[in-house]
């Protein structure tokens, strides 16, 4: 009888296609951009900043059965971002390794300088695809939610951060590629939104009201949206 | 003539036949364009102008390789008008023209005037026109069928398919020097493209987007070329 001898990696790449065939291999989608710097004034306090190990490492797995199997790796891309638009925003920034409440001596001591810390994390991630909504556009909904504490660990202010990206539906371009691109139109929208509407935080307004009157009356950024109801 | 020789011609004819009937039938696109001027267009021949899409409707964005489309056929037109890049001048401007975030209408350029960063980087640019872009090219409809099969002895595809396609664009002028509406031009295309198959495929592409940047291109082309003039 007549054998032929297979190769070991030829059998585990068999093997390997047949169990994507057969399960429906998942999309595993790493993001990746580029941001510009944030043309703002910086406002003239010392902030710290802290990645957790969840906004680090983030990524969206789908679970739902009806939906492509689609993991997006975002928590990169997202630290990188949020890193560049709080070093425009600040005139000083720190990283800081752990969150509240800092109880060390070498905490306290690194954090006398520090006016607040920001903590930002990902409270949600949805998208949509082209086939799913009947419109030629892949459109992704980042929801952020931020703390800023005070360097004595109390709680200054807690809001709301959201972002939407769109991108339309090119012709041979893959899925990836444009889930990828809107992702980074939300990331910049995120970024626009944060930039623009930090003193407009009532608490945090309130704060560097009160800490330094000018930052806030003087400013030369009014992050106030065009007047709608005006003509071109 | 043997009879060999009459049936290669006779071929012969009958595939140049259908050659010039596909060709015929290719790229048959119906360009409109309007527009209309509320104010002078006046202009240096230092003067720049960035071309920008607008991005914030729900179901549609207008496409970055049209803007890209439209900046480029501008800069090779007789006006010879220097163009800034889409991208370049968002990014250098981050995050004051992002679709959240951009003016919509002229009256916001006041904000972004008075802000000495932004009125530098425009300054640096000679930036003295913005023109929004607003609208995108879709598939309206479509029909036919192709199948392809293969086997032992090959594999082809037999069938004919046909689909619509139309564009709506409207392009708009800012002075930014005079913080006033100069003028608006609305394009509109639309053209059918067909793919017979026998055996080969053979898609013929009616460009009804690239058609829509050349038909608004060349109208602001004139436009500023008007304004060169006087």
């Amino acid at each position: 009888m007549l054998m032929i001898k297979v190769p070991n990696i030829a059998r585990i790449a068999f093997a390997a296609l047949l169990y994507c065939l057969l399960s429906g291999c998942a999309n595993t989608l790493l993001v990746e951009g580029d941001f510009p710097d944030p043309l703002i004034e910086p406002i003239p306090i010392s902030v710290g900043v802290h990645f957790s190990d969840d906004f680090e490492s983030f990524q969206y797995t789908e679970e739902s059965n009806d939906r492509d199997k689609w993991i997006i790796v975002l928590g990169d891309i997202q630290q990188q971002l949020f890193e560049i638009i709080f070093q425009g925003m600040f005139s000083s920034l720190h990283s800081i390794d752990s969150s509240p409440p800092w109880e060390s001596t070498r905490e306290r001591d690194f954090l006398k300088d520090i006016d607040i810390v920001l903590i930002p994390q990902v409270n949600e991630f949805q998208y949509t695809l082209p086939s799913e909504t009947k419109i030629n556009v892949y459109e992704v909904w980042i929801q952020y939610n931020i703390k800023a504490y005070t360097a004595t660990g109390d709680l200054l202010a807690d809001w709301i951060l959201t972002a939407y990206g769109k991108t339309p539906d090119g012709f041979m371009q893959s899925s990836e590629g444009a889930l990828n691109q809107a992702i980074v139109v939300a990331l910049r929208d995120a970024g626009a939104n944060l930039a623009l509407n930090f003193k407009q935080v009532p608490e945090l307004r309130a704060w560097l009201a009160g800490r330094e009157p000018a930052i806030v009356k003087k400013g030369t950024f009014d992050s106030e949206p065009s007047d709608p109801n005006a003509t071109n | 003539m043997n009879k060999s020789d009459y049936i290669r011609l006779t071929s012969q004819v009958l595939a140049w036949g259908f050659c010039a009937l596909l060709l015929s039938l290719c790229g048959c696109t119906n360009v409109t364009v309007d527009h209309y001027s509320t104010a002078a267009l006046e202009r240096n021949d230092s003067d720049a102008v960035v071309v920008l899409g607008r991005r914030y409707a729900s179901n549609y964005d207008t496409e970055i390789d049209l803007i890209s489309c439209v900046g480029e056929s501008l800069a090779e037109g007789a006006a010879d008008i220097t163009v800034i890049p889409e991208s370049e001048f968002v990014d250098r401007l981050y995050p004051w023209f992002e679709p959240r975030t951009a003016p919509l209408h002229v009256t916001g350029l006041h904000k972004l005037i008075d802000q000495a960063p932004i009125a530098k980087i425009m300054d640096e640019y000679k930036i003295r026109h913005i023109i929004w872009i607003d609208g995108n090219t879709e598939t309206t409809h479509s029909s036919g069928s192709i199948g392809c099969s293969i086997g032992v002895g090959g594999a082809g595809c037999f069938g004919f398919g046909s689909w619509d396609r139309e564009s709506n664009y409207e392009a708009t002028i800012w002075d930014y020097r005079d913080r006033s509406l100069i003028a608006k031009v609305s394009t509109e295309a639309a053209g059918t493209s067909y793919m017979p198959a026998v055996i080969v495929p053979v898609p013929l592409i009616a460009r009804v987007q690239n058609n829509a940047c050349k038909g608004m291109a060349d109208q602001l082309d004139t436009f500023f070329l008007s304004a060169s003039a006087e």
